[in-house]
């Protein structure tokens, strides 16, 4: 891999090498708290922050870091900054913090924060690495704005809480779908988005796991 | 041979370079309706029957005809009787239609009721073909394949679990989810690892479950709710399910519910030609009625006070709700089944078993067997592995050789 | 990583300084921001209540207008008087009833609500004049389809009017039994009589699937059907004689009500 830049870093997170749907990772999180775009708009900051702050940090130190115990350095500045960012939402977006209940807290076991810190940030300058976190951030909120748009504006009829389609139960015309209010449909367009990233982007595809034998392919009979 | 020499006069345009060549899968689901396929396997090692895929499922399709004729006349029905005690019917076109063919609402006449009856079934079912049908084509066409004929069953099987007054745009976001996320994702039809009717009626299920479940779906006449037999046993116990209904008026099928799944008799007709012409697996219907059995007749032992549904008896469980439906044309979908013999008793006795267990013990989900079903398809090839894993490791201490590596 | 990062000396240096750094970073985030959290909390809870009561307006000072309309008391729910065992700012019924001292077992079919354990003291908050309120309005919680719903329900100053009703903690599905959260739902309590007849005891107050047609009907939740039972049964459990019955019971009399009080809430023991 070429020396990464610094538009490499931000961008390449969001469509090319997106942490959730290449990656996979932090997909809990993503399920639990799209079902309103304030709240994933929220959780997408503060994942942001964690994962920029903690890389800058273990960057910073990591020509300290004994790699016998890099592993726990990591995840004592990750959940510290996990726990700062809880408190302040607690005393400053107290409404926002209740809905976010525990996720706000398990952001330390999402796994883009470590797989950053460890894959990223120990081997690259703390400028650098702090980019690679907010562009990792920004992958991350990307596909949670994505997903709670669709969440919110099919399954309550609003947007940010604003209404845009008034629903039968306010006495409007747009029926509700309840399976976008329930996390697993999150699955569904995460899955969905997959697809269309993979569309755009062929390489993202992977190969097949299984190959079917030359002479199994159906011939033509005689 | 008017057909042949027709189809066969425009399958050029069809064929590279002709004009629609992008339409080949078209063509060629057209050709097959009426003629076998050119290429059939021949050579010995895979023939095991003269038929082909599309003639099954155009048994299966017949075989639920007497299911969807007689959903049909019990849609009218129930709905004419309800109209009869003072509701009012639900007007619109569906009334003009039913005048002009059958002259009124006539709980008596068998024709009233069936004409009734099609004019809610009928759509949903054109509905469903149409838009399931258009998804089917674009993906053949994008994916250069053949149009699957599985889709012909599946379409079916979808309308008939729907429940007669369900909006059209429902019937046309379950299918697409069903055919889309159920089965074209994956790849198409053989690749689908759940059932696309179910995962369909599963979505809206869970999408919309104000409108497709609850007491005042079932019967098409204003403001009329009848509860189905489950949830009158559910909400009220048994013995005001058997006030209402006896076991042969659920048996025969007078009890309101989807249009398809009323009639346990009209379902069997259907199960002996399945399973007669060995087109449907009897070790996965087995399975699953001895599964149902089993689980309730532990949990008739159990008792409960608090929970109604604890004292329902097998022969219940049978007739009420989508189960014989499901066990006949849903579980033995060859597609999402087991593949293994004795794994298809398994995969019968699990459904069994957890379509009474969600009807029991689940407090918000009064029909089970939808769930089970498709619980149940995900669990299919991991039960054909443990299988086939057994049998391999059989044969090696029978035969004391190494089998051959495999990779 | 420089090969000397591996001594012990190293690591014990690196992890002990790590830790003390940012031990002081998040007890200095915990403790700075305590105060104002503890307040949110506060807050909340009081906005709750003056939702309840239908005082609560968007962008309004709830701490000053709590303080000034509402009066907390602390409520002896088996004999339906005021007490002064313990302190209404700081005494939490939530918290007590985990307290075997403080509360006591439901078990079977007193148990309506689903709550387990009962606190004998229970918080109100009075609207109004004291003596006199315009409304009361009462903690109440109980099982819903999937979990416990807490809320509160205002009655008004007769007794048997419902002001209003707001649950505040619930893990309904959403769409479903989540639209108690949906304000035309609440709304249609506004006025609802909870018992069917004056010298009742037992609260008439249910909802009722498909369209409620008198004053002690709600309409259920449409598709919940459990949900709307949880709803009915912690809602009559609460206004019931196990509940806030006997309290109500003064405000319905009118002015004799030490008699009454004091003669109803005589057959349930306490030691259960």
């Amino acid at each position: 891999m070429s020396a990464p830049t610094t538009k490499g870093v931000i961008l390449t997170p969001i469509f090319k090498n997106n942490p959730i749907a290449l990656q996979i990772l932090g997909i809990c999180s993503a399920l639990a708290v799209t079902s309103s775009l304030s709240v994933s708009l929220v959780m997408s900051l503060a994942v942001i922050f964690v994962t920029a702050f903690s890389s800058m940090f273990v960057s910073l130190i990591r020509n300290h870091i004994p790699s016998s115990i890099r592993i726990i350095v990591q995840m004592t500045i990750i959940a510290s900054l996990v726990i700062v960012v809880d408190q302040i939402l607690k005393a400053f977006a107290y409404e926002m913090s209740k809905q976010l209940s525990v996720f706000v807290g398990l952001i330390i076991t999402n796994c883009i924060v470590m797989g950053r810190a460890e894959g990223f940030a120990m081997t690259n300058t703390p400028a650098l690495s702090f980019l690679d976190g907010v562009g990792n951030g920004l992958g991350y909120g990307f596909i949670l704005m994505t997903v709670g748009f669709f969440r919110e504006l099919f399954g309550s009829g609003s947007l940010f809480g604003v209404t845009i389609l008034e629903t039968v139960q306010n006495g409007g015309w747009y029926v509700p779908n309840g399976l976008l209010l329930l996390p697993p449909s999150a699955f569904f367009i995460i899955g969905l988005i997959i697809w269309v990233l993979r569309s755009l982007n062929p390489e993202q595809v992977e190969d097949n796991e299984f190959v079917m034998k030359e002479n199994t392919q159906p011939k033509e009979a005689v | 041979m008017g057909i042949r020499q027709t189809l066969d006069n425009l399958e050029p345009h069809f064929h590279k370079g002709g004009k629609y060549e992008k339409f080949y899968p078209l063509y060629e689901a057209v050709d097959t309706i009426f003629y076998s396929p050119p290429s059939v396997t021949k050579t010995t090692a895979h023939v095991r029957d003269g038929i082909d895929l599309k003639r099954i499922m155009i048994t299966v399709w017949f075989c639920t005809f007497p299911a969807m004729f007689f959903g049909m006349w019990n849609a009218g029905w129930q709905a004419n009787e309800a109209i009869a005690a003072g509701y009012d019917s639900m007007g619109g076109w569906r009334e003009m239609i039913l005048l002009t063919l059958a002259g009124g609402h006539d709980a008596g006449s068998l024709w009233s009721n069936f004409v009734l009856g099609a004019t809610y079934f009928l759509p949903i079912y054109l509905v469903t073909f149409a838009i399931g049908g258009f998804w089917e084509v674009l993906f053949a066409i994008k994916r250069g394949h053949e149009v699957n004929e599985g889709f012909f069953v599946t379409s079916v099987l979808y309308a008939l679990i729907l429940p007669a007054t369900i909006p059209l745009w429902q019937v046309a976001l379950g299918i697409t989810f069903g055919v889309v996320i159920g089965k074209e994702i994956f790849g198409g039809t053989g690749k689908n690892f759940l059932n696309p009717a179910l995962t369909g009626r599963a979505f809206l299920y869970f999408a919309y479950p104000a409108q497709i479940s609850g007491d005042s779906v079932w019967v098409a006449a204003d403001g009329y709710t009848g509860a189905t037999a489950l949830s009158t046993a559910y909400q009220s116990g048994m013995a005001a399910l058997q006030d209402q209904y006896s076991w042969w008026d659920a048996f025969l099928g007078f009890i309101p519910g989807s249009v398809g799944e009323t009639s346990t008799l009209a379902i069997l007709i259907g199960a002996v030609v399945l399973l007669g012409m060995r087109i449907a697996s009897w070790r996965i219907v087995l399975g699953v009625f001895l599964g149902m059995v089993a689980m309730s007749s532990i949990l008739n032992l159990i008792g409960s006070d608090t929970n109604a549904m604890f004292a329902m008896p097998w022969y219940w469980h049978l007739v009420v709700g989508g189960f014989a439906f499901g066990m006949v044309f849903m579980a033995t979908d060859p597609v999402s089944a087991s593949m293994t013999n004795p794994g298809r008793f398994l995969f019968g006795a699990l459904i069994g078993v957890m379509t009474v267990l969600i009807r029991v013990v689940n407090p918000a989900f009064p029909e089970g067997i939808m769930l089970a079903i498709l619980f149940a398809n995900l669990f299919a090839p991991l039960i054909d592995h443990f299988f086939v894993q057994a049998n391999i490791k059989r044969r090696v201490k029978r035969t004391a050789v190494v089998a051959e590596e495999t990779t | 990583m420089a090969q000397g990062n591996n001594s012990i000396k190293k690591i014990l240096t690196v992890a002990f300084s790590l830790c003390i750094v940012c031990s002081i970073i998040v007890s200095t985030a915990a403790v700075g921001l305590k105060a104002r959290q503890e307040r949110n909390q506060e807050l909340d809870r009081k906005s709750n209540i003056l939702a309840v009561a239908d005082l609560y307006e968007p962008g309004m000072d709830v701490g000053k207008e709590f303080s000034q309309a509402v009066t907390a008391k602390v409520v002896d729910l088996e004999t339906g008087e005021y007490t002064d065992a313990v302190d209404p700012e700081t005494y939490d019924g939530f918290q007590a009833a985990k307290d075997p001292a403080q509360s006591r077992t439901l078990s079977g079919e007193r148990d309506v609500a689903g709550i387990g354990r009962q606190e004998k003291y229970s918080t109100v908050y009075l609207v109004g004049d004291e003596e006199n309120p315009e409304q009361i309005v009462l903690p109440i919680r109980g099982q819903g389809l999937w979990g416990l719903m807490r809320g509160y329900l205002s009655v008004q100053g007769d007794g048997n009017t419902i002001g209003g009703i707001t649950f505040y903690s619930h893990s309904e599905t959403p769409g479903l039994g989540g639209e108690v959260d949906n304000p035309r739902w609440k709304a249609q309590w506004e006025g609802k009589e909870i018992y069917a007849s004056s010298d009742s005891m037992d609260p008439a107050i249910e909802l009722v699937k498909g369209g409620a047609s008198d004053s002690t009907e709600v309409d259920a939740l449409s598709g919940a059907s459990l949900t709307s039972r949880g709803v009915t049964h912690l809602v009559q459990f609460w206004l019931g004689e196990e509940g806030f019955g006997p309290y109500l019971e003064h405000f319905r009399e009118g002015g004799d009500s030490q008699a009454t009080a004091s003669a109803s809430p005589s057959d349930d023991s306490e030691g259960v």
